[in-house]
Order: structure tokens, then C-alpha cells, then sequence
């Protein structure tokens, strides 16, 4: 796994005495799309906060580029080429679409950059620049996902976390996300951990994919097997055996194979 | 008076009315619901048998015909049994984890003419086959949660079948009663499927002779009463749980504590902390192991207070296992090490209430014994099987030799035959397999049964396994090993569930090893060893060498040729649905033999020089 960008080994981190991540180990290759699927609570946005320093973990370790840095500053791991898209857009609703923008270049001082890259996202999403100078908090939700995602993209990360991007968004928007978040993959190599309730979407976009429950990852595999396996179909995607009276209510045990 | 009773009690149906009518007001089982345990008398029993009973009479059911039941071990299951053999019938259980062919194979074969389910998922797999099945006549469910809307005149509920009963009870007095005294002591009472590691499963047909002998000597063997408190949590359709709790229970009046699930076990044993505790090895390895690990997470004091105390334990266990009197001194160490720290050891697994735990259905390590003696408890290793009707041969309790399966008990003959099987005789012995004829000849033969364990005897008449006699190993080299001796000693280790040594006709000894997830998970995360799901686990270098270090240690106790040179892991987690797992969760030789050709293949392949 050497040409692994982001690697979490035996990754364990708690909230006071609830531990929600009980040692995940995970790699993320340059220039990817790395899923993490898993229901409500099982751990994923915690993964993601652990990465970006929020949250310093108990055990384990997080190598960046080779470089060890869990438990350090959020600002420092920005600076290192992290950016996190954090859940429920969190932009700051009285600053203008433009000023949102420029407090993700917060640590950069190069300003025709900034602006390049100001411009660059405007391409990405036009109805930001329409919208320039307005208020945030007057975008609908879909616009504050753009601008969230924008914002992310100011710091000219190397690896961005996204977390749940699709989160209250129409198909049609979820599906305009998507296609935005894999042309920033191709089209700017950068590398992008996706966190997802909406297992279906993630799957087609992604590359490599972790099944995480109760803070444990029960499963890995690329994307293309995953969306075959019995369970992932069940239990994500919402396929199953209909049985002989054509309404089974019960579950079946998840077995993760 | 003595005499007239023995004769009322000569079956299962009026061993069950006479303890209801003598014990009415009493408890004789319960089961936790939303979270409180519910008692229930032998009277509430007595009526939901005889409605459920009444019920199927009222369906035509005729006396000798059989019924299935499909559902984890509950209050329904064995109201459901009771009112089938009430009403003069038979009754077959299924295993829960079975897949629909194998319902469907075992419904056929055994000729049940009506199926209770447990709920809405086992329904399922009876609708699945239900086509297949042209002799099954009614379906009848214990939950009907979500299946309200369910209109099927050949599926209905047991509370629909109980008032059905009532009707058919108002109507017919006297039914009931002319029903409990149909059935003869040596007529068919239950068919118990043996899990059959090759072949179909063949069904044991057990008469009421057979229960009603087992249970007087069991009661013998380990007396109990009104007071007791036991838990009923192993499968039903198993003979262990079916006799030895269920029917022992009738017979003797002790409590049943159904667990709420599988999963629950450890929690709802210590809730009620049963008087008398039966149960498999796994379950006393789990307990064991249990204790370990929390050991290892416990700060130095109490480590080192642990040792100490176990160790006073050791050494008062080998005097008793000698027979030779505790002195004073080490008497009072003891009663000291328990106040202070075995009891609470004892409480962490809900045994310090019991007078006595008895392990069988599969061979258990000897030191595992000698360590709940050391916690100052007796544990009887007994040895039976379906065909015998149960346990035949039990320690003792004040005279356990652990690695015995002790003395034959007092309702039965054992002895050991020229060619080394161990033999049964007496009214315990089964009336023979169903259909299979000439299975049954191979078993039952002069009166005596064959059953396919090797063995021995010492001069105190305590019989020893060795092993089942087609699992023994012939390697290349000519030599007999025996391997679950070697398996036995494995499974001890914490983070070995259970192995199967191979060798049959190779150079050398090898052996697919099963890990215990949990523990061999918190090893990974001790010792921040990184893996993501159970088969990356396996494959850690680190996890490989644990497991080479268990079977290294175990090495050492056997000669060279008997010796595991290689090893693999079984790097799927398998559960109970899985064929490879008996319902008691242990692994089918044959069946993985097989099954795993290609990852044994492996381990023989020759090393280029």
C-alpha cells in the first residue's frame, strides 16, 4: 500500500465513555474516490473527524504522505492538504458566497491564486457566481453544498473528506453533486474520501469502498464487487429475496462475506 | 401407593397432568418479556397444553401422527410439544437455523401432518416448500406480528388454535383426559434428527419408556426439585435440552428460565443464576475465556490477588480429585480466596449459586474442569447420545476424575466391546431410526447399542472416550491417531474456537483452525496489530503466529507423529446457518474435510528444496 495517500491503522476514538470507532484501519490511494458506507452511528463521520484533527484519538495512527499526524492541529492538517466537507454544508450563513469562499483560503496568502481558484469554482458551479453576494445563509440547501464543496476547494487540498454531500438534496441534485465531485477527481487529481448514506450513488462513484458497523469495518472490497455482494444489497441498497409471500418484513443476519 | 404411582407416570402425557395437578399454584418455567421475567405455573401450562392439544384434536388430529416445530428454544415451544403429546401424538423438532430444503427433507421424512413456527421468518421457509410437502395438513404460528393480513386457510395462529381448542374442549369433555391416557410406555413419543456429518440426518425414534427411564436417573444421578432454577437455552429439537430440561424439569418440578435469545445467554444466567447448570463445552470455554480476558484488562492488585486465589483453588481441587482430605490450613486458604476473590469470579458468570454444572454433547478439556473446581464447584462431565435417550454414563460429584466421563448412570448399561466401542443396554435405548431399517440393524444389535465411540474402562468402572471410532486417522505412516485429543487440548486456548486435525492417509498431521473473532479481535488491538474485516484478521502475520504459538504449546504434550505440523486459518465467519457448523456450533469433520480440499491441499504441497 505504498502508493496510499491516507492510511488509518487500528483507528480508536471515543466520545467521553461511548467509543465509536473501535479500531479501523483503512487506505486511501492517491487519486481515488474511497467510500465508507455504514448506517447512522456507526462511526463514519467520526472517521473523517479524526482525520482532519477534530477529534484526536485514543489509539492508532493516521499517516498523511508518509507522515504521521493524528492528534494534531485542524489548521496544521489544512495547511498539509486536507480539507474537510463537513456534514450539513456548515457555511457561515451572514458572510456573502464570496466571502464563504475566501475563509477557505484562509491559509493562503498567494491572492491571484486565490482568485484563479475563486474562478475555478465558478466554473464548477455557475449559480455561485450569480449569487456572489449574497448570503449564505440565503443559498437553498443544494447551493450550500456547492458552496460548501467551493470552500473546500480554496484550500487546494490534495485529499478532500466529504461528508454525506447528498445529505437533504433532491435525486436530481444529489446526482448534479456527484457528477461535480467526480469531475474535481479526474479533471484536478484530487483524491476524496466519501462518507454516504446514499450507498447507491457512492458505490457508481467510487473506486474502493469500506463497510463500517459499530465502529468496526466489516468489509472491504472495490466498488464493482461490493454493489454484488448479497449483504451490501440488502442492507444498503434495499434489494431483497421477496420470499413466497411477497412481504417479508424480517431480517436476515448480516454476515459480511 | 409408591408402586400405583410409578404406573400413572409411565409416559410423557401423565408425568406432565400428574405434576399439574399436584403442583398447579407452583412456577415451573419463565421467560423475560419487555425486560422482567414472567412467571408461569404448571396450571397456566396446563391449560395452554390442553387447548393447544384440544385444538389440534379439533383439526382431526389422530393419536400417533406427527407434528413439527420449527423455533428457537421458548414458553411456546414447550407448550406446543406438551399439548401434541397430550393429545396422543408425536412430536418432531427442527432446528431453527435449518434452511428451507433441509424443513422440507425433515418435514417428509418424519410425515408431520402439522408445522408450528415460531414467526414470520420461519413461515417463510415452511411457504417456500410447502408445495413439496402434500402430507402437512395446517400451519400454525406462535407471533403473528406482521402477519395480520395474512389470509391462508392453511396458516393460523396459536392463539386462533387455542380458542379453537376451548370449543372443542367444552364440547368434548372427558377428551382430553381419555387422550393423556392413550399413548403406551413403549410407544413412539418424539423424533430427534441427528445432525448426520454424512448423508441425510436419520430420525431417532424415542419412546416414552425411554424419557420416563432417563428421567428417574437423571434425578438420581443429579437430584433437584421445586427450589431449583435451571436455564433452557440450548436447541429444543436437541435431546440434552429435551430431556435433561424440559422433561426432567416435569419430572422434578425445577424452574425453566428460557433466555430471551442466543446472544443473551451470559446476561440472563447471571440474572437468575441457576441451582443446577447444564450446558455444552463451548458455553463453559466462553464463560472461561470470558473471565481471562477481563483479567487482563484488571490492574496488577487484582491480577496478582487472582493468582494467588486460583492458585489455593488448584490445590484444594487436586485433593478432592485424589480424594485425599483439604487440610485445615489450606481448608481456611480457600474459604479465604473464595470470600475474597473467587466468588466474585464465580458471580461474573452466574455460577455461585450452583450445586453442580453438568457439561456434555461434545468432549470438554480436563483443565477446564479442574478450573471450575478450583473455583470450589463440582462439574460432571456426562456422555450419551440421541440414541441413548440422553446422558448414560456421569461423574460423580465428590469423585470427578476430569478427562472421565465418569461411571454409567443407574438407569442404563455400559460396557466396553472387544473391538474397543463403547455398548449401551436398557430401557433408555431407542426404538431405532425411522425409514431406515437397515441403519437401525447396524446400531441395535443383540440388544445392545453401538455407539461408534471408542473407549475405555478403569477398575473404578469410570469410562474414558478416545474417540468416534470413523474419526480416527490412519496417516501414511500406518500410525491410529486420535484426533479430537489434540483438538481438545486446542480449543482450551482462548482464541481457538475449535480446529480439525487431518492426516488421513498423509506424511504428517495438519489442522483448519477456527479463531474466536472477539478475542482474537482485542489481541489485534492490544498489540495495535492493523486489519479491517475477519478475513484480513486471519491472514495478519502477527494472528498467524498466535495461533502457531497455541498449537506449539499444544505440541508438546504429544509424540512426534501425533504432532500438528501445519496449520490454516478458516478465514469466513461462520454461524450456525452455515453447514459446515453443527447447531451446536461445532465444525462436521467430513463436511469441512471436504469443503476445504484445497486450502488442506495446501498445507501438503512439497516444498522445492
Amino acid at each position: 500500500m505504498s502508493d496510499s495517500l491516507l492510511e488509518l491503522a487500528n483507528i480508536e476514538a471515543s466520545y467521553g465513555p461511548v467509543q465509536a470507532l473501535r479500531g479501523v484501519t483503512l487506505a486511501v490511494p492517491k487519486g481515488k474516490i474511497v467510500t465508507v458506507l455504514g448506517a447512522n452511528g456507526a462511526g463514519k463521520s467520526t472517521i473523517l473527524k479524526t482525520i482532519s484533527g477534530i477529534i484526536d484519538p485514543s489509539k492508532g495512527q493516521i499517516r498523511f504522505e508518509g507522515a504521521e499526524i493524528q492528534s494534531r492541529d485542524p489548521a496544521w492538517i489544512v495547511r498539509r492538504g486536507i480539507s474537510h466537507v463537513p456534514e450539513g454544508r456548515e457555511v457561515f450563513p451572514l458572510l456573502s458566497v464570496e466571502e464563504n469562499l475566501r475563509m477557505g483560503a484562509y491559509t493562503r496568502s498567494d491572492a491571484e491564486g486565490i482568485a484563479q481558484d475563486i474562478d475555478m469554482v465558478f466554473g464548477y458551479f455557475p449559480i455561485l457566481r450569480e449569487r456572489a453576494r449574497q448570503e449564505a445563509g440565503l443559498l437553498s440547501g443544494g447551493q450550500q453544498q456547492m458552496l460548501a464543496i467551493s470552500r473546500a476547494l480554496l484550500a487546494r487540498p490534495s485529499l478532500m473528506l466529504m461528508d454525506e454531500p447528498s445529505l437533504g438534496l433532491s435525486p436530481l441534485l444529489t446526482q448534479e453533486i456527484f457528477r461535480i465531485i467526480t469531475r474535481i477527481n479526474r479533471e484536478k487529481g484530487t483524491t476524496i474520501l466519501l462518507v454516504e448514506q446514499n450507498a447507491n450513488m457512492a458505490l457508481q462513484v467510487a473506486d474502493y469502498g469500506y463497510v463500517l458497523e459499530v465502529g468496526r469495518i466489516v468489509m472491504e472490497d472495490t466498488c464493482k464487487r461490493l454493489l454484488e455482494k448479497e449483504d451490501v444489497q440488502e442492507f444498503y441498497l434495499g434489494m431483497k429475496a421477496q420470499g413466497a409471500r411477497g412481504q417479508r418484513r424480517w431480517k436476515k443476519k448480516k454476515q459480511w462475506r | 401407593m409408591e408402586e400405583k404411582e410409578a404406573v400413572a407416570m409411565n409416559t410423557v402425557p401423565k408425568m406432565f397432568w400428574h405434576g399439574v395437578q399436584t403442583r398447579g399454584p407452583k412456577t415451573i418455567f419463565r421467560q423475560k418479556n419487555f425486560g422482567i421475567w414472567q412467571s408461569v405455573t404448571w396450571d397456566e401450562l396446563g391449560r395452554a397444553a390442553r387447548e393447544i392439544g384440544m385444538g389440534l384434536a379439533s383439526l382431526g388430529y389422530q393419536p400417533g401422527e406427527v407434528v413439527s416445530i420449527l423455533s428457537n428454544t421458548n414458553r411456546e415451544w414447550m407448550c406446543a410439544d406438551l399439548g401434541a403429546l397430550g393429545a396422543a401424538g408425536v412430536v418432531n423438532g427442527i432446528y431453527p437455523t435449518d434452511a428451507a430444503p433441509q424443513v422440507e427433507y425433515l418435514l417428509a421424512d418424519s410425515g408431520s401432518v402439522y408445522a408450528f413456527v415460531e414467526d414470520e421468518e420461519q413461515l417463510d421457509k415452511l411457504l417456500e416448500v410447502r408445495a413439496k410437502v402434500p402430507g402437512l395438513r395446517r400451519i400454525i404460528v406462535f407471533d403473528m406480528e406482521g402477519l395480520h393480513d395474512l389470509s391462508d386457510p392453511q396458516i393460523i395462529s396459536l392463539e386462533a388454535l387455542r380458542a379453537l381448542g376451548r370449543e372443542y374442549d367444552a364440547a368434548h369433555p372427558g377428551e382430553w383426559e381419555r387422550r393423556i391416557g392413550l399413548r403406551k410406555p413403549e410407544d413412539l413419543a418424539i423424533l430427534v434428527y441427528t445432525s448426520g456429518t454424512t448423508g441425510k440426518p436419520k430420525g431417532a425414534m424415542i419412546s416414552h419408556q425411554n424419557i420416563v427411564v432417563t428421567c428417574e436417573g437423571y434425578q438420581a444421578g443429579f437430584p433437584q426439585g421445586e427450589r431449583d432454577e435451571r436455564m433452557a437455552f440450548l436447541p429444543l429439537c436437541h435431546i440434552a435440552e429435551r430431556v435433561g430440561g424440559e422433561y426432567h424439569a416435569i419430572y422434578s418440578g425445577a424452574v425453566l428460565n428460557f433466555v430471551e435469545n442466543p446472544d443473551t445467554v451470559p446476561e440472563n444466567v447471571r440474572e437468575i443464576s441457576p441451582t443446577v447448570f447444564t450446558a455444552v463445552p463451548r458455553v463453559w470455554e466462553k464463560f472461561y475465556s470470558g473471565v481471562l480476558i477481563r483479567l487482563k484488562e484488571a490492574g496488577p492488585i487484582q491480577q496478582w490477588a487472582y493468582q494467588v486465589a486460583i492458585g489455593i483453588g488448584y490445590r484444594q481441587a487436586r485433593l478432592r480429585e485424589e480424594r485425599k482430605p483439604v487440610p485445615a490450613g489450606l481448608g481456611f486458604a480457600f474459604w479465604l480466596a473464595r470470600l475474597l476473590v473467587l466468588n466474585n469470579v464465580r458471580k461474573v458468570i452466574g455460577v455461585h449459586r450452583s450445586k453442580v454444572l453438568v457439561t456434555g454433547a461434545a468432549p470438554i478439556s480436563p483443565d477446564l474442569v479442574r478450573w471450575y473446581m478450583a473455583l470450589g464447584l463440582d462439574m460432571v462431565e456426562v456422555w450419551g447420545q440421541t440414541e441413548s435417550c440422553g446422558a448414560v454414563t456421569s461423574n460423580l460429584g465428590g469423585a470427578i476424575k476430569p478427562g472421565s466421563i465418569g461411571p454409567r448412570m443407574s438407569h442404563a448399561e455400559v460396557k466396553v466391546s472387544p473391538e474397543g466401542e463403547l455398548l449401551v443396554r436398557g430401557k433408555t435405548v431407542f426404538m431405532g431410526y425411522l425409514n431406515q431399517p437397515e441403519k437401525t440393524a447396524e446400531t441395535l444389535k443383540d440388544g445392545w447399542l453401538h455407539t461408534g465411540d471408542v473407549g475405555k474402562v478403569d477398575d473404578e468402572g469410570y469410562f474414558y472416550i478416545t474417540d468416534r471410532m470413523k474419526d480416527i486417522i490412519i496417516t501414511a505412516g500406518g500410525k491410529n491417531i486420535t484426533p479430537s485429543e489434540f483438538e481438545n487440548q486446542l480449543k482450551f486456548s482462548p482464541y481457538i474456537t475449535d480446529a480439525v486435525v487431518i492426516g488421513e492417509k498423509r506424511p504428517y498431521l495438519t489442522s483448519l483452525v477456527m479463531i474466536d473473532h472477539e478475542n482474537v479481535e482485542k489481541f489485534a488491538q492490544d498489540n495495535a496489530i492493523p486489519f479491517s474485516n475477519y478475513m484480513s484478521l486471519c491472514r495478519r502475520p502477527e494472528v498467524q503466529e498466535l495461533i502457531q504459538s497455541e498449537i506449539d504449546r499444544v505440541n508438546k504434550a504429544f509424540a512426534r507423529v501425533e504432532q500438528v505440523k501445519k496449520f490454516r486459518l478458516i478465514e469466513q465467519k461462520l454461524t450456525a446457518e452455515d453447514e459446515e457448523l453443527t447447531p451446536t456450533m461445532k465444525l462436521k469433520r467430513k463436511l469441512v474435510n471436504e469443503k476445504y480440499k484445497d486450502l488442506i491441499e495446501s498445507m501438503y504441497v512439497r516444498e522445492a528444496a
